[in-house]
């Protein structure tokens, strides 16, 4: 139980700390369903903890939700692609004061 | 076998989001069959009848909704199995988004300005400055998905409000959002600027709702359960695990102030409020700050209400750097929607400032206040972006703040009203901002935050002195010979225009009937 | 351990399938070329010995997986209904059939707006 624990906090902060030092936008938004997923790991062993089926569920919406998320983030992805012909998020900083 | 009991949905109290989800589905399918030639007429006309049926729907709603006496006076019930509450302020909030939805759904509709076609892009496939593009805006393409879109935006953030379960708060978060990611990179004019405000919002939005969804998976292990009421109750009775529960509350912050736009998560809201196309900077800025600002009230009274000495001093000084970041930035900006911006940063602050004060007594209540807060910032921000829609020069908008010098002698009635908005952000008496500044101050001061109500009165007048200073420049200075073009409004931008300022001259003199309507919203009903 | 047997005889079966029939085919078939053997397959990807372009895949592939990604795991909702269809009331059936609906409205615009069309 608390190892599972531990793994998804691991998961979780490997993401966020990707999403952080990382510069291409293709590689932050797979770190940010690292943690997505880590939510779910977290999810499903707390159901497990709790007796009940709730977190389960919760997984099944959050995976879909996930999904959603990957096409949209691709399609913006790839539209800013097309224009500069690179992903990196530095080389997206005309929006400057 | 055994029978698993269908689940009891109240449809007369989730009427509004029913219609509203069908309209947008509807809207999908005109999407698909309708012929070009007509589609963006049917589909502008089915989104605005979409939006005014809710609006009647949530009215007729509002009609039958019990009034409760407990403790507090409060009214509505939950509904669908505990998924939603249709209460006062999900009521409240409910007919606010649809106004701002409808007054923001004329401005999507607006083709006038831009020479007969809408503000968004002809063809988003198309890189910025290719033949293809060139091709799109010569065949006259528009895309009409936004109207759908825009829907399901709203859909989501009338659900964010109202959710009063975690998991459905997470469902109801991104379906506001994923839709507006799209929006935000649909402009027809600085497609570069459009396509980084969408990069920017998705990845960060993303990267929040994540934190989000965390907190809520942490908040599941410390109560057993996603519902607000559940949550309550663990808080109250369990003793041990205090740091998972702190641990959770902190994440869910995280995501619910990202999206109110409050220091320090407010980073996105300048870039993405320039780059996207004006219309939707409009709808976003009214329409999410507000459904934010009531699901983060819910969960933070009804579900951790108990452990409220825990979070409090955080959203103190949350509450008071957002003021201060929000004033001090929108000083330094030189473009128009980026001030707005910051202003709308500013205001985060204030809310906030309602919304940690107090949450009893018989005087205007926080929730109150804060509602009422949200309506005069809503009409006075769309108000105030439909302005920046009509000052174009011949490569569109022209937001640069020194543009707009002299704008009073050449526009009197259009820098008129900018000037009426700009005030009521100051918090001028006789405006809608004042009516709303008290309100939050006031709640703030019965709850003892005396020094984030001195705090908020000396930022207020730090701000106003510079929206004065922008209202002068715009009347007293010389017209630049370069100034801008002022487009002949459409009539759909000249109504928002007009009901904006009207709605803000009226909630400033005579604020009496929304301010009782936010009072009779009550408390929230878990 | 015993109630996993099933699956890794299923498993052995598969496997020794797969093996056969790979092993078979240059057995035991017919070694006759003509250009078509030469055609690009299924893939539409030109069997040249140096991979075109660096051996990037055209994007219409992605376009095409992402679209796979959002009606297939829209199946997750259909999981838990087909397994416990016959305890649930029909309040669950008319509530499948809105959600299929849902899903069918999206496909209908994917299809007219474009969407499947490969060029």
């Amino acid at each position: 139980m608390t190892e599972y624990l531990g793994l998804s906090m691991l998961l979780f902060t490997i993401g966020a700390a990707g999403v952080l030092v990382r510069r291409n936008a293709i590689v932050v938004f797979m770190c940010v369903e690292l943690m997505l997923n880590a939510a779910n790991l977290a999810l499903v062993s707390f159901s497990r903890r709790h007796g009940e089926l709730d977190g389960q569920l919760a997984a099944f919406f959050v995976m879909v939700v996930a999904a959603a998320e990957v096409v949209v983030g691709l399609a913006i992805i790839v539209s800013i692609y097309r224009t500069r012909r690179s992903t990196s998020v530095d080389d997206a900083s005309l929006l400057k004061a | 076998m055994n029978e698993i009991p269908a689940p009891v949905l109240e449809w007369d109290l989730i009427a509004p989001l029913m219609v509203l989800g069908a309209v947008a589905v509807v809207g999908v399918l005109l999407e698909a069959f309708v012929p070009r030639g007509p589609r963006f007429v049917v589909q502008a006309s089915v989104a605005i009848g979409g939006v005014v049926a809710a609006l009647g729907t949530t009215i007729w709603t509002a009609t039958r909704t019990d009034v409760l006496d407990g403790d507090v006076l409060a009214r509505g019930q939950v509904a669908a199995e505990g998924a939603l509450s249709v209460d006062g302020p999900s009521l409240f909030t409910w007919g606010l988004l649809l106004v701002l939805a409808l007054l923001s759904m004329l401005l999507f509709a607006e083709r006038r300005l831009g020479g007969g076609l809408s503000a968004f892009t002809g063809r988003a496939a198309d890189a910025p400055g290719s033949s293809g593009e060139a091709e799109a805006t010569r065949h006259r393409l528009e895309h009409t998905e936004v109207f759908p879109l825009a829907l399901f935006a709203l859909l989501g953030m009338m659900l964010f409000a109202a959710s009063t379960d975690l998991l459905m708060m997470f469902v109801a978060l991104e379906v506001l959002s994923l839709p507006l990611y799209v929006l935000c990179g649909l402009a027809r004019r600085r497609r570069l600027l459009s396509q980084e405000a969408a990069l920017k919002y998705f990845l960060l939005g993303a990267f929040s709702s994540a934190f989000f969804l965390y907190g809520v998976a942490l908040v599941y292990g410390y109560a057993g359960g996603f519902g607000l009421a559940e949550v309550a109750d663990a808080v109250a009775s369990r003793t041990q695990e205090r740091p998972l529960l702190l641990a959770g509350v902190a994440l869910l912050a995280v995501g619910l102030l990202f999206k109110v736009g409050a220091v320090p998560f407010h980073s996105w809201t300048p870039d993405v409020y320039q780059g996207a196309p004006t219309p939707v900077t409009a709808f976003m800025a009214a329409g999410t700050k507000a459904a934010a600002v009531v699901a983060l009230a819910r969960v933070l009274l009804v579900a951790f209400g108990g452990a409220e000495w825990d979070w409090q001093p955080a959203f103190w000084a949350v509450a008071a750097l957002t003021m201060l970041v929000g004033a001090v930035g929108s000083i330094a900006q030189g473009d128009v929607k980026r001030m707005l911006a910051y202003s709308s940063i500013a205001h985060a602050g204030f809310i906030l400032v309602g919304v940690v004060g107090a949450t009893g007594g018989d005087g205007i209540t926080s929730v109150s206040s804060a509602l009422f807060y949200l309506t005069a910032y809503g009409v006075a921000t769309i108000g105030a972006f439909a302005v920046v829609m009509l000052v174009r020069d011949a490569s569109g908008e022209s937001t640069d703040l020194d543009t707009w010098t002299g704008l009073g002698r050449r526009a009197p009635w259009l820098a008129g009203a900018f000037a009426l908005f700009m005030l009521s952000f100051a918090g001028i008496p006789l405006t809608a901002g004042f009516i709303g500044k008290w309100g939050v101050f006031s709640a703030a001061w019965a709850g003892g935050l005396w020094p984030l109500v001195v705090l908020g009165v000396l930022v207020s007048a730090v701000a106003a002195f510079f929206y004065v200073r922008v209202v002068l420049t715009m009347f007293f200075d010389e017209p630049r010979p370069d100034g801008p073009l002022l487009a002949v409004p459409g009539a759909m931008t000249t109504v928002v225009v007009t009901v904006a300022a009207v709605a803000t001259v009226a909630l400033g003199v005579m604020p009496g009937p929304v301010l009782d309507l936010a009072q009779q919203a009550g408390a929230f009903v878990r | 351990m015993g109630e996993y047997a099933p699956i890794l005889v299923l498993g052995a079966i598969a496997a020794g399938f797969a093996i056969f029939s790979v092993a078979i085919a240059p057995l035991t078939g017919p070694r006759r070329y003509n250009r078509a053997k030469l055609d690009r397959y299924e893939s539409g990807i030109q069997p040249t010995p140096v991979p075109e372009g660096g051996g990037r895949i055209p994007v219409k592939y992605f376009f095409t997986a992402m679209m796979f990604i959002v009606f297939d795991i829209e199946i997750v909702f259909l999981y838990p209904f087909a397994v416990a269809f016959d305890a649930l009331s029909w309040f669950a059936v008319l509530a499948v059939l809105l959600f299929l609906v849902n899903i069918t409205v999206a496909y209908a615009y994917e299809w007219r707006r474009g969407g499947m069309a490969w060029d």
